[in-house]
């Protein structure tokens, strides 16, 4: 009797087992789009979305995967490009990078795409960049606002360095805030390296660090890093602590009266997702430094439209932000259109010679523009401070940004 | 003198914070011997209902007071459903609430697209104190906890009802055998510990915004609690709950936080390879 059972259950155990595997296989958790009128005669040129669908920065993944389906969209709709149509595959990297690696295979080996965007974390870079450049011998454009110092060949960054975001917003922070800065932060690659040239930069401009500190990724209370702040007379906090922590400490911070005494926030990934996390009063007059704000839809043309157009196709709660990566994402794209269109063919060697200097006079914040030789972009920057719950532009850059990296 | 009285708030309420957390695991696991791994989601539902009567337009205290009954309500259907198959089997019982706990994450987690969302609390501002201000918030909190506490206390231990609960932890056939529906008194006390979660999420989502992973950042640090404190009392968990969450606030006002991290937790483990039972072991109250 129990041997009967012991058999029966195996037996499903396998079934199962059969099942989940060949859903696996056949991959479920992968997206095609065709363009409507791709046909037989032209093989359509493929791009390959690796982005976080899922896990705790899904918001930003989903934008920027609809931030492409917008662009290639556009694209196709006028004509594609070297008059083939762009057949975009989007796959999950899960915030995971051992999924990521997996799934970012099978765009390299299953479905031979000719370039990968994506990642979003720096880690997740670094787990995805071998297996697209090294051993896919693919190119890699990766979007995101970074610390800086990837200078691997055929990888090329669409997002701001610390440069940008630091160069002229550290001596705004001086003059409009004080000389007295802390560096709360939390404890992994981005803030360690920012923070190295933020700490030159402050003492460059006549101001001094007082603290900086490092705390654990999930740390939600920071009554001691408050009262040392307030206690120190703190005048800037140049914040790299990341949510879940950062609601919390600002909270605190607003509550211990750092913002009634005088004091300014900064935070150089702030943009309209992240004010939602505190109530307006809590980060009245937080400071951050991107290449795009929404309020730049007033003033921009390009700006408006390309933020209208976004709005349009992908209302809800997936926001177009230069902090998850949108706004890189779309440039990445942009750019990589023009420097296939100059190369006139899609081999990797060819296309990451024009990429090298390819430009866009059109896109979120303003033109854009490759470093020559520095696989980096050069782009608008701006200053803005929050506002009962709003940005509100105080300061922009004068011309187009070097990132000063490679 | 100033800043030593806020250090002593804020690790007060903090310690506060943990201890409203662990009330409702300590009950499950103490009342019932089922190591519930949803607890955190209980947390973040609680916090989610408070959110959704703030979104839509009602006062944030509704949703507050609201949150414990729909979140109690949600756990005897769970109770009912689910969990019950598990009594038998405790480890099967950890996988299996891992997994509820799992699915009401990530559908949390699409509902609100992932983000972080502030929640307005009921009476927001500082109290001040001569020099020093506290947040009243905090202060609420640190109230509320003692109150539930009492009251939780009083009803297991004065209460007939409370009486049925510790006899059926004692002897479920004995108490089956006096009168005593075993099945109904796990459904209530599992309803009761979800209820204490969902308050608890309901209270400290003002603190710390809502976010999926709300649940699973307290979680671990409840596990501990309970494992310091001892299993099977009422008041072994909230003691390790309040070494835990005074441990956690305080040791980094001296040292470096990311050490104090994990220190809390080398200690814990120190302290239970010395005293396995914890640090109030033994059945009751």
């Amino acid at each position: 009797m129990s041997d009967n059972r012991f058999e029966l259950n195996r037996r499903r155990f396998l079934g199962n087992f059969a099942f989940t595997t060949g859903a696996i296989a056949t991959g479920v958790g992968s997206w095609v789009i065709l363009p409507e009128w791709a046909n037989a005669a032209q093989e359509p040129i493929k791009v390959g979305i690796a982005t976080d669908l899922t896990g705790p920065i899904a918001y930003a993944g989903n934008a920027d995967a609809n931030v492409a389906r917008m662009v290639t969209k556009d694209i196709n709709d006028n004509g594609g490009l070297l008059g083939r149509p762009i057949q975009l595959f989007i796959e999950d990297t899960a915030s995971n990078e051992s999924v990521a690696v997996g799934n970012v295979r099978k765009l390299i080996q299953r479905d031979r795409v000719d370039v990968v965007l994506g990642g979003i974390t720096s880690s997740m870079r670094n787990a995805i960049k071998d297996p697209i450049v090294t051993r896919g011998r693919t190119l890699y454009i990766y979007p995101q606002l970074y610390e800086g110092k990837e200078c691997t060949k055929y990888l090329f960054c669409t997002g701001p360095t610390p440069a940008q975001q630091c160069d002229e917003f550290i001596p705004w922070l001086i003059k409009n805030g004080g000389k007295r800065f802390a560096l709360p932060s939390s404890n992994y690659v981005w803030p360690h390296t920012l923070n190295v040239y933020a700490r030159k930069l402050i003492e460059a401009n006549g101001g001094e660090v007082v603290f900086e500190e490092y705390y654990p990724l999930d740390q939600v209370e920071f009554s001691a890093t408050v009262s040392k702040i307030v206690s120190n007379k703190v005048d800037v906090v140049f914040n790299t602590v990341i949510p879940p922590g950062v609601g919390p400490f600002f909270k605190q911070l607003y509550e211990a009266g750092f913002l009634k005494g005088g004091g300014r926030l900064a935070c150089v990934y702030y943009d309209e997702n992240t004010l939602n996390i505190n109530q307006p009063q809590e980060i009245e007059g937080l400071a951050s430094c991107l290449d795009y704000f929404k309020v730049l839809a007033k003033t921009d043309p390009v700006s408006a439209k390309i933020q209208a157009e976004y709005d349009k196709e992908y209302p809800g709660k997936y926001l177009f932000a230069a902090g998850s990566a949108a706004t890189g994402m779309y440039r990445g794209l942009k750019l990589w259109e023009a420097a296939v269109k100059e190369a006139g063919k899609l081999d990797r060697d060819s296309v990451s010679a024009t990429l090298d200097h390819a430009k866009i006079a059109e896109g979120p914040g303003g033109p854009a523009e490759m470093v020559p030789g520095k696989r980096h972009c050069k782009m608008h920057m701006y200053t803005a401070v929050a506002k009962n719950g709003n940005y509100e532009i105080v300061a922009r850059s004068e011309g187009l940004v070097d990132p000063k990296e490679c | 003198m100033d800043s030593a009285f806020i250090a002593a708030f804020e690790i007060l309420s903090f310690g506060a914070i943990i201890v409203l957390v662990v009330l409702g695991l300590g009950i499950i696991a103490s009342m019932m011997g089922i190591f519930n791994f949803a607890q955190g989601e209980f947390v973040l539902l609680g916090a989610y209902i408070t959110y959704l009567a703030f979104h839509v337009g009602m006062p944030v205290w509704l949703g507050m007071v609201a949150a414990p009954f729909l979140v109690g309500g949600f756990g005897f259907i769970l109770e009912r459903l689910i969990i019950r198959r598990f009594y038998a089997a405790p480890i099967v019982a950890m996988l299996g609430t891992y997994a509820l706990g799992l699915i009401i994450r990530e559908t949390v987690r699409g509902l609100i697209g992932g983000q972080y969302l502030s929640v307005p609390e009921p009476i927001s501002g500082s109290l001040d104190f001569g020099t020093v201000h506290v947040s009243a918030w905090r202060f609420v909190i640190v109230i509320v906890t003692i109150l539930v506490m009492v009251s939780s206390y009083l009803l297991l231990a004065r209460t007939t009802f409370g009486l049925r609960i510790r006899a059926t932890l004692e002897n479920p056939s004995l108490a089956r055998a006096s009168g005593i529906s075993t099945n109904s008194i796990y459904g209530a006390t599992f309803a009761f510990g979800a209820a204490l979660a969902g308050l608890a999420g309901a209270l400290l989502v003002p603190v710390f915004t809502l976010f999926a992973d709300l649940g699973i950042r307290f979680l671990i640090q409840g596990f501990v609690a309970v494992m310091v404190g001892g299993v099977g009392s009422f008041a072994g968990p909230i003691a390790g709950a309040a070494i835990i969450g005074v441990l956690s606030a305080a040791l980094p006002w001296i040292m470096a936080p990311v050490v104090a991290d994990v220190l809390v937790f080398v200690l814990a483990i120190i302290f239970v390879k010395f005293r396995p039972q914890g640090l109030l072991s033994g059945r009751g109250v």
